[in-house]
């Protein structure tokens, strides 16, 4: 138990030293968040809403960064240097590590949640019942675990560069297209219906759907839970083929 | 009896080569064991198999009487391996907190930060800003966090310098002292001859030898008696003993070799041939020790 809470411990100590994490997942999306409600027109009908809906689709985006990047990049980093092989040869089970990196991992969306939270409130006054905020951010956490799973697909990278590189390029493409920057409806049709069966729309939109009263559609939670299901079976897939090589 | 390490005809193959071929030995309590053999000879890939880090081919690895990857056996075995591992973000002192919590019995910090000769620098320094000295120092109280039985070394003490490599095997005599079993690889015959009081001698990834360091030094050099003599006497007589294996000059001295000098000198004083100037070689080691394992092919 000792151990446990030490790994936990020190597992969210690195993530807050590590200065991406600070950057990617706390600093640009408040930065897009006060330039998008504030400083660019958008031309909102409804202003509050969108400052709301914006609010979410900026955490969803920080959250789902740090949940591919900070887990996979780490990963790279710990094979590449050698720590695994040294963990392997210690006493501490694979089931203590594995369930430290993802509680450790579920504080530190905790923490960005709020902290992203409470800058909206700060920015615009954005103002949600209790249950609105609570049931948002609880959706944010559990909705991460799939691209959790597209974390440990990138920690199964043989370099840190390539990792870095490549899920860079996945969370840009998936933040765009899934409607996080700007709204889909204001895209291309084609792109509409292509954005919609992503992982990041469906995340953002049981966020979208709470703050404006609804809950989040059953057709998000099935599509999420069908590409967590995919990732996990490519990640223990591509594991065994390692292991064998 | 006190066997801590038993290897059973373990063999490792990869596939184009033999790393490891029918290697068997048992390793006692309190000893300290130098793996010896130039690069290539197997020494890494038999470490790896005695970790749990790798399947053998064939043959059994049992440590304490149980498989390598057995949670009990991890409690007592501590290593540092040929690649220094650290964990980025974190402190040294942080990093050696945080191992010691995964051992039932870890070694009291202020004693394990001793031993290392960690700097109270040293212990505030993030890891991914360490210095390679420092990262070795780190590696080392890692593998003595957990107050280990039996602690393996691969290479230990490749890129320290003459200081830090004086420290390193001080502290190994003192845990040496204490009654743990040491087992460690390396290519210098010097080094296992100082640290270990074993010595097995690796080659083509078979133990081509097993014993003291002055049983394997026997073995790999060969003793000579030289003398000065007056190049009209005749040798021929001594040529006619067994225990002289080869007569040859150089450098105006005669060379007569054999494992008992003492004999030869008796029967140089028997023959009368009028020898002076009378000396005993050992035969430079290192030397022998490079023929005897050259012609290994290089590790790729």
């Amino acid at each position: 138990m000792r151990t446990f809470q030490m790994q936990c411990k020190f597992e969210i100590i690195r993530v807050l030293r590590n200065r991406y994490f600070v950057f990617w997942s706390l600093v640009m999306p408040i930065l897009f968040y006060y330039i998008f409600t504030n400083v660019v027109n958008t031309n909102a009908p409804d202003k509050a809403e969108w400052q709301a809906h914006y609010l979410m689709s900026m955490t969803v985006f920080s959250v789902m960064g740090s949940s591919m990047m900070t887990l996979g990049i780490r990963m790279v980093q710990e094979r590449s240097q050698g720590w695994s092989t040294f963990i392997r040869i210690t006493p501490l089970s694979d089931t203590v590590y594995f369930a430290a990196q993802m509680i450790g991992q579920s504080v530190i969306h905790l923490l960005s949640i709020t902290i992203i939270f409470i800058a909206g409130a700060i920015i615009n006054g954005v103002s949600l019942t209790a249950f609105e905020w609570i049931a948002s951010g609880l959706w944010i956490s559990l909705g991460s675990l799939p691209f959790l799973a597209i974390g440990t697909l990138i920690g199964m990278m043989k370099k840190v560069e390539t990792a870095a590189g490549i899920s860079n390029v996945i969370y840009m493409v998936l933040a765009v297209a899934g409607g996080l920057w700007m709204p889909l409806e204001i895209m291309p049709k084609m792109m509409q219906t292509i954005g919609k069966w992503l992982p990041s729309y469906n995340f953002g939109n049981g966020a979208w759907e709470i703050v404006r009263g609804n809950m989040p559609d059953w057709k998000n939670i099935l599509i999420l839970n069908a590409y967590l299901a995919l990732f996990m079976l490519l990640s223990k897939y591509i594991r065994r083929k390692q292991e064998a090589a | 009896m006190n066997e801590i390490l038993t290897l059973k005809n373990v063999t490792k193959s990869f596939q184009h080569k033999t790393a490891v071929n029918d290697v068997s030995f048992t390793i006692g309590k309190g000893e300290v064991v130098a793996i010896l053999g130039p690069n290539g000879a197997g020494k890494t890939t038999t470490i790896s198999m005695i970790l749990g880090l790798l399947k053998p081919t064939a043959g059994e690895v049992q440590l304490f009487n149980h498989q390598p990857q057995e949670k009990q056996v991890r409690e007592k075995i501590g290593t540092m391996l040929q690649e220094v591992s650290v964990m980025p973000g974190l402190k040294v002192l942080e990093i050696l907190e945080l191992i010691r919590s995964y051992y039932l019995q870890p070694l009291v910090m202020h004693e394990l930060i001793n031993l290392t000769g960690l700097t109270d620098q040293d212990l505030k320094t993030r890891a991914e800003k360490l210095s390679g000295g420092q990262k070795r120092r780190l590696s080392f109280a890692l593998a003595l966090a957990g107050n280990p039985e039996l602690i393996i070394f691969d290479e230990p003490t490749v890129g320290m310098d003459i200081t830090s490599r004086n420290r390193f095997w001080q502290t190994i005599h003192h845990l040496a002292d204490q009654g743990k079993t040491i087992i460690f690889s390396t290519h210098y015959l010097q080094e296992a001859d100082d640290a270990a009081d074993r010595i097995l001698l690796f080659k083509d990834g078979a133990v081509v030898a097993d014993g003291t360091p002055a049983q394997i030094k026997a073995r790999i050099s060969k003793q000579s008696v030289s003398f000065i003599v007056d190049p009209e006497i005749s040798l021929e007589n001594l040529y006619l003993h067994s225990e002289i294996d080869d007569i040859y000059r150089k450098n105006n001295r005669v060379y007569v070799q054999s494992n008992n000098t003492d004999r030869v000198l008796e029967l140089i004083f028997q023959e009368k041939i009028g020898a002076h100037d009378i000396q005993i070689e050992r035969g430079k080691l290192e030397e022998a020790f490079e023929q005897l394992t050259s012609g290994t092919k290089e590790a790729i």
